[in-house]
Parts: C-alpha cells; structure tokens; sequence
C-alpha cells in the first residue's frame, strides 16, 4: 500500500480543512464541546451558514450544477420520448437537483479513491454522478451502451462509476450499498486520511435492515459518514409510509447517538449549510451525520411514462405502478417549489448574477448537454464478445452459449 | 378455461387457496397481488383479503422471507412474492433455516411455505443486477427445500396450487421473461406435481433438457431441428429438486445424446447436474451444455443478447452432437 500514508494526508489537505481542523483542535484545548454539532457551533459565534463562505464563483457553478442535472434529465426523457432508436434509459432525478448539488458543493470531488471525498449512489444516479464531477458525455455514452462509455458499456445507468471524482457508483439494489459505504469510512479513518463517505439513499432504504447496520457501526466506530437520505416520498411506487412509521426518517438517528438533521431538499443553500456542518464534523473525526433531505422526484420511479415531450414532469397513469401512483395535484405542488427556480432566485437576490446571465448560463448548458447526447450517439458500438472480459482482472472466461 | 396470462393464472391459485383458509397470509413488496384477463374477474387479493392478510412491506425481502417463514411455524399456511431485484437478499434464510428445520427438530417444525422467487425478464440493458439469471442453481442446493420453475402458465397454476398445499418449504422460481404467455388455463383448481419432468417432444435422436426460461428456446430449436429431419426429445425439468432422474435417464438410454440448455451460468447449471445424474445411469452417450458464459450479464444488448444462450446455439450444439 503507501509507503507513508499519513504524511500524504498531511500534503493534500486542502487549506479550508486545514484551518477547520485546525479551529477545532484550539476550540477543544480551550476546553470547549468537542462536539461539533450545530448548538455548539451557535454557541461560538457560528450560525452554520456556511454558503456566507462561498465566492460568486463557488455560487455560480452550484446554480450551474443544478441546471446541467435539470437540462440532462430534460434531454434524455425527451430522447427515450422521440427517438425510437435511442436504447438508453433513466431513473430521472429531475426535483431532487438542489440535494446532489448542495452535498456535492461540500465535498473534495478529483483525487481518485485515496484522496476525493467518496460518494456512493443509487439507482436514480444521473444527477449524484454530474455533481460529483462525471464527464457528462462519458456518462452519456454509457447510458446509451457505447464501448467508448464512461464504464465501457458494461454498465448502464444503474451501474455508472468513476472512481477518479469519488463516485463510487449507481447500484441497483436497495440494502447493501449504505453498508458497504461505511466500509470505505473504515479503511479512510484507519489509514488517516481525511476523506468522508456520503452515501445517497433513498427513503425506501429505511426499511432495510442495512440501514441499522449501517448507522450502527457508522456510531460505533465514529466513521467520517454522511448518510443523506432523500425522501421523495416513493419507493418505486409505494410512499414512504409503508415502509417508514416515522414522519421524519432523521429521528432515526437520535438512538445511536449521531446528529439527524431535517433539510430543505429543494433549496441548494439549504442542503450546502447540512452537508458543509456533517462534513466538517466527519473530517474532523466526530464521526457519523444522518441528513433527510425532502424532496420530490417529477417522474415517475423510471423511464418517462406519463411524460410528455418537450415538457418537465410527468403526470400520466404509470402502467408499471399497478395499483399505487401519485397523485398528479402532489406532484404539480412540488414543482411550484423548483430547485431550479429557487437557486435561480437566491443567485439573482443575493447579487451573484443577474437574470441575463442566468438566461446565458441556462442557454450555454442546454447546447452542452446537447452535444453530449449528439456525441454519446455516434460513439462505437460494444463488440460482443468483450462480455467474456473484466470477469477478473486477467484474462477473459470461456464463451458457453455455444455449446 | 379460457386463455390466461401467467399472473392471472398463478394468482387464481392463489385467491381460491386463500379464500378456502382464512389463515393464509401473502406478503410482497412493489408488486401488488393484482392481475386482469380479458373476459375475467379482475382478482387484486389486497382488496379481497384485506391488509390484515394481505401486507405490503417496505423494500425488505429479508423481513418478507422470514416473517412468511414465521407464520408457517406458526401454523398458518403463508407465501411470498419476492421480486427478482432481491431475490437473494433472504438466501440465508432459506438456506440456514427453511432448508434445515424440519431436520434440525426431528421433524417437529411445521412449515407450509413458498417463497415465490422472480428471476428477471433476462432484459437486455439492464446488466448485472437487473439481467441475471443464476437463483435456480442456488436454490437448487439447498437440501429439505424444493425448488421448482415451471414454463408454462398452465404448469404456473397447477405448481402454485401444489405448492400451497405442500407441507414442506417450497420455492417457487418465476422466470419473469415468461410473462408475456398467454395459454388455455382451467378455471378450477388443479394440481400438477412438483417432482416431475415433462416429455414436450417424444423422440429418439437426441434428449435436449432446459428449463424455465430456456424452454421457448428449446422448443424452438427442437421444431427446427424436427423440420429438418432430426428427432429430438425435448424436456422440461419443472422442479430442479426433487429431480426426476428416472425421466431423465429413460430417454437417454433411448437417445444416447444429452444436451442441457440453461439460461443459469455454465459452472453448476442445472443442466450439470442433469448430466452428471444420467453419466451415473447410462452408459456410452454424448454429452453437452449450452449455457450463459461464467460472466454477469453485462449492460450493453450487443454483448448480452450475444451471451445468452438461444435457438440458434442450441440448433448448433444439437448438430455437433448428433452430426
């Protein structure tokens, strides 16, 4: 492994975790809490208002973020509405925006798995992966089962991972990943590093007995962990209370002794001040934070069924829902409270940029999502028999269909 | 009788089980007890049984496999619909409990369960988690549980049925791939048995076995491979275990060639064990399997659709067998 794994630590901190870390061990020597948890943050003076740190810069590229999730979500339900060759499909996180790009903000996104902040995603990966730095015409092309792909076409949408940005990848499952996540948490504080683990998960991970694993050892053994939960309301087609008898799932926390904090999901400002608290708190080994985000998803679970071309949303019958959808006045009074609209507002209000440049800004990552899609769609296709390779690291295995 | 769809099919088992004992339970998760069929009485069995019997759980198939597990150690008969996304997340208790129960109390726990296990529609695109097709031969190892897959949505009703009124754990694989069937089903209850092979083909040149989802493939070769002169039996396994070998080694003291086609991964297929069975009780035939690749399904269709075994390979070994 390393040869010196702490001074490596020590080299690539940034400057900001550098005085953070460096704020707490005076604040602990002076006889202060420890605890950095809200309340004692207050109690200093600070009012855990974090985005007053950010530059116009720092602002901008949030507003940014969010509106290259919106416009690829966008471009790709209208692709799979119109485009009967288009083969690509999507669990679309359009609504939910403001909570990958407001944790994301918080995070160290280059530096491979030894340096970045890791972040472990679900099947409704498209907009944890682009705000975690994703090459979106990689992903693109991997969402649409190119050989040159982000994965090689071995993935898919539920699949995308990129080490390199601490995207730890998609997974299609419900229970496992959250517990796997606290893992990478294991090996990061017993290696030194200050890296955290954010795993997104989604309010049907409640019910999973993963999720007192996860929470329990992540308490335990005071893992730098973020667990943020978005609670769009639905697990797949079921809401959450049927799987959930808490109104807010954050009250989970309180039994293993780690902070549970209820978010604004539609508000970026709002999630960045949580995810800035947890992260600072997990870097600076006070382990674990619980984060609910509610939010709401404008799609329904997958694909585009319901949608309509060249419009946001989806309000039609579901046939894959069977015998539980949403209701279409919900949906509609969600979207009244845009993650879009409202960064949009904050951006302009607070004087960071003004309506035109939030027009250019929407206009200029409208074209690039565009020539992502148009570059995705002229990339090779896979060749059929590397399906034999990447089984191990070496070799390929044996073609058995034949016979 | 009228021409049912595979769900419809199972699902009539179902009600008419739980209309009959009032102690059955069902428990499933995203895929609601509710089917239609044209001509038919919608069935949706929450409706008809209530909440109280009839639950819809969180995303939790561990809860879902034990607790049905739990109501049959109870007494209450009880199955569950565990759709193909985690369809090994409650292996352990199938394997550690399920399976050893009956044996580990000399035979004093009660337990009349199915575990209703959907394996994928083999969907290309999806890749490792949403295409696989590797439970049969899990399950299959299991010793005091039964595992069955049947093909058809006849077999689908008939196995249901045998399935609820068994006194032992049974689970029941349901190749989704399978659900666009559409066949002559009878309206009443019937049982077909969990023990037995099916002849689909009677012939003398050559034994083709599958099961579940290959048998379309199957059948669709052996008609080809028929047209053109040779003589195929074609086998459905049905259940996977009990296995019936004396089915099995019949025709193949008939044919001496055995070809096994399974969707499953070529390591511990069932089709190995079908040939390892008829090695022990025939002498001087041929033997080969077609299979998927030792490989998850990867997402791109270009290379899954050319892993996955169909007609054509099987058309190809059938010659290289018997040519």
């Amino acid at each position: 492994m390393l040869d010196n794994p702490d001074h490596k630590n020590e080299e690539r901190m940034s400057p900001m975790a550098t005085s953070r870390r460096g704020f707490l061990k005076a604040a602990a020597m002076a006889g202060a809490a420890v605890s950095f948890g809200t309340s004692i943050a207050r109690a200093n003076g600070e009012i855990g208002f974090w985005a007053k740190d950010l530059t116009d810069q720092q602002l901008t590229d949030m507003f940014t973020t969010i509106l290259r999730i919106r416009w690829h979500e966008r471009t790709m339900a209208d692709k799979m509405l119109t485009d009967p060759e288009y083969r690509g499909y999507n669990h679309f996180y359009a609504g939910q925006e403001a909570v990958a790009t407001g944790v994301c903000a918080a995070l160290r996104n280059s530096g491979g798995v030894m340096q970045a902040d890791l972040a472990y995603s679900t099947h409704r990966p498209t907009g944890h992966a682009l705000a975690k730095g994703v090459d979106m015409k990689l992903m693109a092309a991997e969402n649409d089962f190119r050989a040159t792909g982000l994965n090689g076409g071995y993935a898919a949408e539920m699949h995308l991972s990129d080490p390199e940005v601490g995207f730890m990848g998609a997974d299609g499952m419900i229970g496992p990943g959250p517990v796997i996540a606290t893992g990478s948490a294991f090996a990061i504080k017993a290696r030194g590093s200050d890296q955290v683990v954010v795993n997104f998960g989604g309010d049907g991970t409640y019910a999973t007995p993963h999720f007192h694993s996860t929470l329990n050892n992540a308490a335990l053994l005071k893992l730098p962990f973020i667990y943020v939960l978005e609670n769009n309301l639905y697990h797949q087609y079921a809401h959450y209370s049927y799987s959930c008898p808490m109104k807010d799932i954050a009250d989970a926390a309180a039994p293993y002794g780690i902070p549970g904090i209820v978010v604004d999901g539609q508000d970026v400002i709002q999630v960045y001040n949580a995810a800035k608290t947890a992260v600072d708190r997990a870097r600076a080994g006070e382990g674990a934070t619980l984060i609910e985000a509610k939010t709401y998803r404008y799609y329904n679970h997958w694909g585009a069924p319901g949608a309509k071309p060249g419009e946001l949303g989806a309000f039609g019958y579901d046939p894959l829902a069977i015998s539980s959808f949403r209701p279409e006045r919900e949906v509609r009074a969600w979207m009244q409270r845009d993650p879009v609209d409202i960064a949009r507002k904050i951006m302009i209000d607070w004087g960071v940029i003004d309506a035109a440049r939030a027009e250019g800004i929407e206009a200029s990552v409208k074209q690039e999502v565009a020539d992502a899609f148009a570059w995705a769609a002229e990339q090779p296709l896979c060749k059929p028999e590397d399906g034999l390779r990447h089984v191990f690291v070496e070799g390929t295995v044996e073609a058995r269909q034949f016979g | 009788m009228a021409r049912k769809s595979w769900m419809y099919s199972v699902l009539e088992a179902v009600q008419y089980e739980m209309q009959q004992d009032p102690n059955m339970l069902w428990i499933f998760e995203l895929t609601p007890p509710v089917a239609s069929n044209p001509g038919k009485p919608v069935i949706n069995l929450e409706k008809e049984f209530g909440r109280g019997r009839v639950v819809n759980t969180g995303i939790d198939e561990n809860w879902m496999v034990s607790a049905t597990l739990g109501a049959g150690l109870a007494g209450s008969r009880a199955a569950t619909y565990v759709p193909y996304q985690g369809a090994c997340m409650p292996f352990q208790v199938i394997q550690n409990h399920a399976g050893k129960l009956r044996h580990m109390t000399g035979g004093k726990a009660s337990m009349p369960v199915v575990f209703v296990m959907e394996m994928t529609g083999q969907t290309p695109g999806f890749a490792g988690q949403h295409s696989d097709y590797e439970i049969d031969t899990y399950y299959a190892h299991i010793p005091g549980v039964k595992t069955v897959i049947p093909s058809t949505p006849y077999d689908a009703k008939g196995m249901m049925v045998s399935a609820l009124r068994d006194p032992n754990p049974v689970v029941y694989l349901y190749p989704a791939g399978l659900r666009e069937l559409i066949e002559e089903v009878p309206d009443e209850q019937y049982e077909v048995s969990l023990d037995k092979a099916i002849v689909r083909m009677e012939g003398s040149d050559l034994t083709i076995v599958g099961s579940g989802a290959s048998m379309p493939e199957v059948m669709k070769a052996a008609e080809a491979l028929k047209a053109e002169g040779m003589n195929v039996e074609a086998i459905d396994l049905r259940s996977l275990k009990p296995m019936d070998t004396e089915t099995l080694v019949n025709s193949v003291n008939k044919t001496k060639r055995l070809l096994t086609v399974d969707q499953s991964y070529y390591t511990l297929c069932p089709g190995a064990e079908v040939i390892a069975r008829v090695a022990e009780n025939v002498d001087g035939a041929r033997y080969k399997r077609v299979a998927f690749p030792d490989a998850p399904p990867p997402a791109s269709p270009e290379m899954f659709v050319w892993m996955r075994p169909n007609a054509d390979h099987i058309i190809g070994a059938a010659k290289k067998l018997v040519g």
